[in-house]
């Protein structure tokens, strides 16, 4: 089928079009924190969160093909660092940042360096086991006096005071009140610089010549050989950057909740499975895969938190879920992942780019035109790993 | 003496179910490739299934059986209707459908015998008792050079011996054993020699899901009962298992297991402040780490494992 | 009699067609061989028979049409392939090897023992290494390894897949002597891809000449080396 529009790259029609979306981006953030309630702006704040981690994920994805099911335990070494410089030394929560994105690299840099120097899921398996160790080390008695144990710690985010400034711009302040009455918009504005950190941190990487390269090089061990590239090292070191910008959201969750334990969800397994749910279901391998994936993924859980009371559940389709007292979206994801695997492997974002491009076809610019306009998906598209067993390489291979 | 013989014990029936659950994982990557993360879920889905015949008044040992099987037709199901298709697509969409069952099955567990889904390692979920499959009361315990040996250790290990000499009876003089073996090491000659690789394949999941489903029995058995969380760090320890013997070879894997649960049972009992019951699971990772940094095939497994 | 038939075979991998409606018959008791140089779709050739990859036409065996069945139900119809490059079980000795081979048979294991004793009767040195991994065997073992394998399901047609690849020519005359006696004294019938059309003329009773995916000669040996121009252009002597 023919599209029904074309429009040209960098012409005026693509310019409109980004200016609009730019606007109602913009719009949008503006209007939560300013007319949002309380409830939304916390739900736009955990969606900043996950967007964070999953960026973070995506990267490793994009650039070095593998995937990592421990990110929840460099989530929660930001979550910790922020923690513990706040309690036990009274940093101010902001200043504890780049110390846990240090951290949060060395410990990934060191952790990847053995599996990564194997093919296939040993990175993934290695990592499963790394975030399933991490709460159980940030239990261990020989660091209690430290991380607090299994207790966890207390009142590790921003003191607001009444003295404070309140920064109005006007009268307004779309930072809400730092006098500690409605604190909500700010850490709402956090996430979106965390997440405005990765972003362009990956952004830059993909577009940059050394991001082009890794992912040339990521499914040819022999090519990055002949290249003189240290294939271990470099993937060490992607993987040590995207678990330091990890570890950013998880400080923001120790910033805004009073009380820190090794039992909040987002630092055990299932914050590493969400993670990837999030990216999955978005658009593995694309910029905006995680943040379209983080949106969905938080909307629809908080829509359908209180269905585990049948009541609660819109009347249409109450029969397929009433049946259970669990919430359901922990389920709802689960299938989404194991059915866009068939029908959209790359997502949300691949399935919307699929369906517009039946009605706008998008004229590239002639080449040599000289401007940074990378295709969206060069985060590196899914890397397929090669199979176990190799399938017939073509014919006659004499 | 009597220490170390008890914590020896109480290793090598922990053991077994790391070796049951890691048996699973071996042949299913023997025979696809592929890495199962879903194993320790499918066990636990089975075990949930157990404990619901048992309520229905069905006597353990049968709805061990029955449990087994329905483990099988979920494994034989798995393979049929998800895997086989989506591994043409790639093996990163394997990867992903894995990951998507474990968390399905997880909640659905959750969804139908209770609990908070996907718990925090465990905590807070709601526990059903589990009956143990032996002996278990605070009396049944023999003296074996004055340890006092529980019964149910000593069941567990028996029960996982003569299944494993079973399964691997299977492997090498049976037909099905032959053609899984055929297809392991070369599934196109397979193919041309006349075997139905597909129904293997079907099988070899079956199979699997269904020692799992085994596994996860004996596991709830020896913790009395079986929450959501419960496969979570024997998938890791199963996981070490069968990195530690090589994850192509099936006696690698049952070796693997009993030596991460004696080492992980050793480590806690002898040094109790320094790794205790927190750490154990550490010290599976760290033997992982160490397998993949030194020998990446694995103690028994061929150098198939490719290195980059 | 017509063992196998096929017409308007076309094949290829994905999008790529390497072969073009070609048309090759076997007869009972013949040796045919397929000559071609490198890509001419010699293999593309054999896996299409053997249903190893999809493949359009009719191909008929003993009267059958066998175009839609699976790889391992023509096995079972008694067409038998050996693979470029051997395709021996690495992991498994030189006995399991054989016993894959007769994994379609149900006439018993005595009869597979037997069978099993033949065949190193005929390859005494796989008798030799009857317990050794196969994949720890020598190039030309393991060819006959893959031979005896594919003999090992009692085929009434042996497809052959470049049996002299990687092979000092000794061994290979060696093994090409074993495939002609087995077709002299039990009458089975082979179907031969080379690319050494030297060795394999000597004992083809028909031969087709493949290039790029297209059939551009076929007859009997003596007829093609008569012909000048194809002997010059193909065949290199």
């Amino acid at each position: 089928m023919k599209p029904l529009i074309s429009i040209k790259s960098g012409g005026p029609a693509s310019w409109a079009i980004r200016i609009a979306c730019a606007l109602a981006v913009g719009y949008i953030l503006l209007w939560i924190p300013t007319r949002g309630s309380n409830s939304l702006i916390d739900t736009a704040t955990t969606a900043l969160t996950l967007m964070g981690a999953a960026l973070s994920l995506n990267l490793l994805l994009g650039f070095t093909g593998q995937i990592s099911l421990g990110h929840s335990a460099f989530f929660g070494i930001g979550t910790y660092t922020t923690a513990i410089f706040v309690t036990r030394w009274g940093w101010s929560p902001l200043k504890t940042l780049p110390v846990a994105f240090v951290v949060a690299f060395v410990v990934g840099a060191v952790v990847s360096l053995p599996a990564l120097r194997i093919k296939g899921v040993y990175l993934a398996l290695v990592t499963l086991a790394l975030g399933v160790v991490f709460p159980q080390f940030i239990k261990w008695p020989k660091i209690a006096w430290l991380t607090g144990g299994a207790r966890g710690l207390n009142d590790t985010g921003f003191k607001f005071d009444k003295n404070n400034r309140t920064y109005e711009i006007f009268g307004w302040n779309p930072w809400g009140n730092l006098r500690g009455e409605n604190v909500k918009p700010f850490y709402f504005w956090i996430g979106i610089g965390i997440v405005a950190i990765i972003y362009l941190i990956c952004r830059g990487l993909v577009k940059s010549r050394v991001g082009r390269s890794l992912i040339a090089i990521r499914d040819n061990s022999t090519a990055a050989a002949v290249m003189g590239v240290n294939l271990a090292v470099t993937k060490g070191i992607v993987f040590g950057l995207s678990a330091a910008m990890c570890a950013l959201p998880g400080c923001l969750t120790a910033m805004k909740g009073s009380v820190v334990t090794p039992d909040t969800a987002l630092l055990t397994v299932v914050g590493s499975i969400t993670f990837l749910i999030v990216m999955v279901v978005g658009g593995a391998g694309s910029l905006w895969g995680p943040i379209i994936g983080a949106v969905v993924f938080e909307l629809i859980t908080e829509k359908t938190s209180d269905w585990v009371d049948p009541d609660k559940i819109p009347s249409l389709i109450r029969p397929i879920f009433s049946w259970s007292d669990t919430a359901p979206a922990g389920g709802i994801f689960a299938l989404a992942l194991v059915v866009l695997m068939f029908v959209a492997p790359l997502g949300l974002v691949g399935l919307w780019k699929q369906t517009i491009a039946r009605v706008v076809s998008v004229v590239p610019r002639p080449a040599g035109s000289g401007t940074l306009d990378a295709p969206e998906s060069s985060a590196g598209g899914i890397p397929t790993w090669r199979p176990q067993q190799e399938p017939p390489a073509g014919d006659e291979a004499e | 003496m009597e220490l170390f013989l008890q914590r020896l014990v109480d290793g090598l029936s922990e053991g077994s179910v790391y070796a049951l659950i890691a048996l699973g994982l071996v042949i299913i990557y023997r025979g696809t490739g592929h890495l199962n993360f879903a194993q320790g879920e499918m066990a636990l889905f089975s075990t949930y299934v157990v404990y619901q015949f048992g309520e229905w008044g069905i006597p353990i040992g049968i709805a061990v059986v029955l449990g087994m099987a329905v483990g099988f037709t979920l494994g034989a199901a798995t393979e049929v209707a998800i895997v086989r298709p989506i591994s043409k697509k790639s093996p990163f969409a394997v990867f992903i459908v894995t990951i998507g069952l474990f968390q399905l099955l997880n909640w659905f567990d959750g969804a139908i015998w209770g609990g908070q889904q996907l718990p925090n390692s465990g905590v807070g979920s709601k526990q059903v008792r589990f009956p143990s499959l032996f002996p278990n009361a605070p009396t049944d315990f023999v003296t074996i050079f004055g340890a006092n040996i529980k019964v149910q250790s000593l069941g567990v290990i028996g029960l996982v011996a003569v299944l494993t000499v079973a399964l691997f009876a299977i492997f090498n003089h049976t037909r099905l054993g032959l053609a899984m073996r055929a297809v392991a090491a070369n599934g196109d000659s397979a193919n041309l020699v006349g075997i139905r690789t597909g129904r293997v394949l079907m099988a070899s999941w079956g199979l699997a899901a269904a020692i799992g489903a085994l596994g996860g029995v004996v596991f709830a058995g020896i913790n009395t009962n079986v929450n959501l969380g419960l496969m979570f760090t024997v998938f890791i320890y199963a996981s070490a298992a069968a990195t530690l013997g090589g994850f192509d070879s099936p006696g690698g894997a049952v070796i693997g297991g009993f030596s991460i649960g004696i080492i992980q049972n050793m480590a806690a009992g002898y040094a109790p402040k320094w790794i205790g019951q927190e750490m154990k699971v550490g010290v599976a990772f760290l033997v992982m780490l160490g397998v993949l940094l030194v020998r990446p095939s694995g103690l028994f497994g061929t150098s198939r494992v490719e290195r980059v | 009699m017509t063992l196998l038939r096929a017409q308007g075979l076309t094949a290829g991998y994905g999008p790529v067609t390497v072969l073009h409606e070609i048309d090759i018959e076997v007869n009972e008791g013949e040796i045919v061989v397929v000559l071609g140089a490198n890509g001419a779709g010699k293999t593309t050739t054999m896996r299409a028979i053997s249903g190893t990859i999809p493949r359009h036409g009719t191909i008929e065996f003993q009267g059958h049409s066998i175009q839609k069945a699976a790889a391992d139900a023509i096995v079972r119809a008694g067409v038998a392939q050996v693979p470029q490059g051997r395709g021996t079980f690495p992991e498994l000795s030189v006995q399991d090897n054989l016993l894959a081979g007769a994994y379609v048979r149900r006439d018993g294991s005595k009869a597979i023992g037997d069978d099993i004793r033949k065949w190193f009767s005929v390859f005494p040195r796989l008798e030799e290494r009857a317990t050794q991994r196969a994949g720890s065997l020598s190039g030309g073992e393991q060819q006959m390894l893959a031979i005896a394998r594919a003999l090992m399901s009692r085929p009434k047609l042996l497809l052959c897949d470049e049996p002299s690849m990687g092979l000092a020519p000794l061994i290979t005359q060696e093994l090409f002597n074993v495939i002609g006696r087995l077709n002299r004294e039990e009458g089975l019938s082979v179907l031969l891809v080379e690319q050494n059309a030297n060795l394999a003329m000597h004992m083809a009773s028909r031969v087709y000449l493949l290039e790029t995916g297209v059939i551009v000669a076929s007859g009997s040996a003596a007829e093609l080396s008569a012909d000048d121009s194809i002997r010059k252009a193909y065949l290199g002597f």
